[in-house]
């Protein structure tokens, strides 16, 4: 008999190509995506680099502290597909059959979380190259750029778990996409366009202090400002991202299991 | 290698109090052809998610291949291959895309895959729309494209959850060649749930009838005939005057007669002993049927009296 229990990583393999391979198929989806995460760095370049002429900005260049901003909010349209992919998945009875299959709960959700990651990591590539191309300048030098990429991969991964996770509870595509809105405080209760210094209020200051977006950008910032002169900052933002993947993979998984056995 | 299947006592109620599945049992030997027959909203589905670990009961027991669904779902996964009431196709892959996928998440290599992929494909007639995308393909092929991915794995029990419903004569008539196959050739178990009597009194070799979440009846299509127990004598007029004359000479009280315009149906327990009396009187009257047939009940009749008897409290309630 040719039947066995496949093999986590090969079965992870399988689930992502497959996943990768529709969202090529559906350029209406993804182009958007990458165009608007582009517009954005072009609207907060334009628009408020004047900022960075305040003195607690100690001459940075503005480009290299709102970058982190464009690749984190482009994770609502990339890693945020992977939650709409799964509702689509939903919808057509596909994710019953995937359910069906000897393949591990966590493979599964794998498939597309990684797929959305891989989405997110080339749309700041690209963010990366149209900054270059504004004039960005990046202390940590070429090395830098693959430590904001690996940090990248590492939100993508959380935020396209969560999107997952919520996805399978909501199972439909509107409460999927409001689940996503939690992406706005996340983004906008940080150090978003000021540095934590300036910063005003103190609930938001607070607020500000118990995000993760914000060591988020607090690393990426130290490497495309300051290069590896004080690694602390780097260090602190792979450990609250890494934590952030478990918290939200090990929920989307679980998520996977409860859509089927309650009810 | 185990293809039977044995339920005690299993219900399920989902949220807001709804009793989809209320105490059903029933045990399916292997190689047998198992149907379950019902109409909308029966619970034929339910039982079919129950049994192939997609819902857990709220009670009872279920094994299916020899293992405790609850306890090894993954091994109860390996053995079975389950066709959903709803087709589970991505739109976006092609056919042999899907085959191919399916084939590697059930262990085979690339190789295995694409050779199983084109098996497949000839099997169920897809071999030219192979490499279009399927969410462009018919009602129909997408029916036999979800069989395929049925099968990938050879599975010892097939769960068929109302296969032909909405599907035109040829395409119906495709699967019920394959199952059969599938059943006869090579000894696969199947638990198919149809809304068709029809279906089921051709393909099964045992029946349960479900009807709101209890099973009502179960036994072999003869069987469920003989609980019955009435032949049909039909006789078919030319006109309806006829007819209408007719039905007043044969009515009596000792069985039942019905006419539906040019025909008069008369239900009695043993048809051939009456005929010649009511031969008698439609010539006494001077009245020649164009067609005159003596029937076995038909599955439809034992289906109403049985949905009947419960809806009246007669049966289980
Ligand atoms: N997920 C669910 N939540 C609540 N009620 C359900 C659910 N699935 C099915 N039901 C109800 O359970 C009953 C049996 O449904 P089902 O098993 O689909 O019947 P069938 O397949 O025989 O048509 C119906 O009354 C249906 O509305
Ligand atoms: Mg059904």
């Amino acid at each position: 008999m040719n039947k066995q229990q496949g093999n986590f990583f090969s079965d992870t393999l399988v689930m992502t190509k497959r996943s990768i391979v529709t969202i090529l198929r559906n350029p209406l989806i993804f182009i958007p995506n990458l165009a608007i995460s582009m517009f954005f760095l072009f609207v907060y370049e334009a628009g408020l680099s004047g900022i960075a002429n305040l003195p607690a900005f100690e001459g940075a260049n503005y480009l290299a502290f709102i970058l982190p901003v464009s690749i984190v909010s482009a994770a609502i349209g990339g890693a945020g597909g992977a939650g709409q992919a799964l509702v689509k998945d939903l919808d057509n009875g596909f994710f019953s059959r995937l359910l069906l299959t000897p393949s591990s709960r966590l493979a599964i959700v794998l498939g597309p979380i990684i797929a959305g990651m891989l989405q997110l990591v080339i749309q700041a590539g690209l963010i990366i190259c149209v900054g270059f191309f504004l004039g960005l300048e990046v202390a940590g030098g070429a090395l830098g750029v693959v430590v904001v990429l690996l940090l990248t991969l590492g939100w993508g991964l959380a935020f396209a778990g969560y999107s997952v996770g919520v996805a399978l509870r909501a199972k439909n595509a509107q409460s999927a996409q409001a689940g996503t809105f939690i992406f706005f405080p996340l983004i906008f209760l940080s150090t978003t366009f000021v540095p934590y210094e300036l910063i005003d209020a103190a609930w938001l200051k607070v607020a500000a202090s118990i995000n993760p977006v914000t060591y988020l950008f607090e690393a990426m910032r130290t490497v495309l400002i300051d290069g590896f002169t004080d690694t602390w900052p780097i260090v602190l933002g792979f450990l609250v991202i890494a934590g952030l993947c478990g918290i939200t993979i090990t929920f989307s998984a679980v998520s996977a299991k409860k859509a089927v056995s309650t009810d | 290698m185990n293809g039977t299947i044995h339920v005690e006592n299993i219900e399920k109620t989902f949220k807001g109090d709804v009793k989809a599945v209320r105490g059903v049992s029933f045990n399916v030997a292997d190689g047998e052809f198992f149907a379950f027959l019902g109409p909308n909203g029966a619970g034929k589905s339910t039982t079919v998610q129950l049994l192939t670990t997609l819902l857990k009961p709220t009670s009872g027991k279920l094994e299916v291949a020899g293992y405790d669904v609850n306890k090894d779902p993954e091994k109860v996964r390996l053995s079975i291959g389950v066709a959903l009431q709803e087709t589970g196709i991505d739109p976006d892959l092609k056919g042999r895309e899907l085959l191919e996928f399916q084939a590697r998440l059930f262990g085979f290599s690339k190789k295995e895959a694409k050779k199983r992929a084109e098996e497949l494909l000839e099997l169920v007639g897809l071999t030219e729309d192979a490499d279009r995308l399927s969410g462009k393909y018919s009602g129909g092929m997408r029916r036999r494209l979800d069989l395929a991915m049925t099968l990938v794995h050879q599975p010892k029990i097939l769960f068929l959850d109302e296969p032909t419903t909405g599907l035109d004569p040829a395409n119906r008539k495709a699967i019920w060649r394959e199952i059969k196959r599938l059943n006869k050739e090579e000894g696969t178990t199947i638990f198919l749930t149809t809304q068709y009597l029809e279906e089921a009194d051709q393909l099964a070799d045992r029946i349960s009838i479900i009807n709101k979440g209890q099973i009502v009846a179960t036994g072999t299509p003869a069987e469920l005939k003989r609980t019955l127990g009435f032949d049909a004598i039909v006789l078919q007029f030319d006109e309806e005057d006829e007819a209408i004359s007719a039905y007043e000479a044969v009515a009596s009280d000792e069985y039942q007669t019905e006419r539906v315009k040019n025909d008069v149906t008369i239900l009695a327990e043993n048809g051939t002993s009456i005929l010649a009396d009511v031969i008698r009187k439609l010539d006494e009257r001077n009245l020649h049927p164009a067609q005159l047939n003596v029937k076995p009940p038909s599955l439809d009749d034992v289906f109403i009296q049985v949905t009947n008897e419960q809806k009246e409290g007669g049966l289980n309630e």
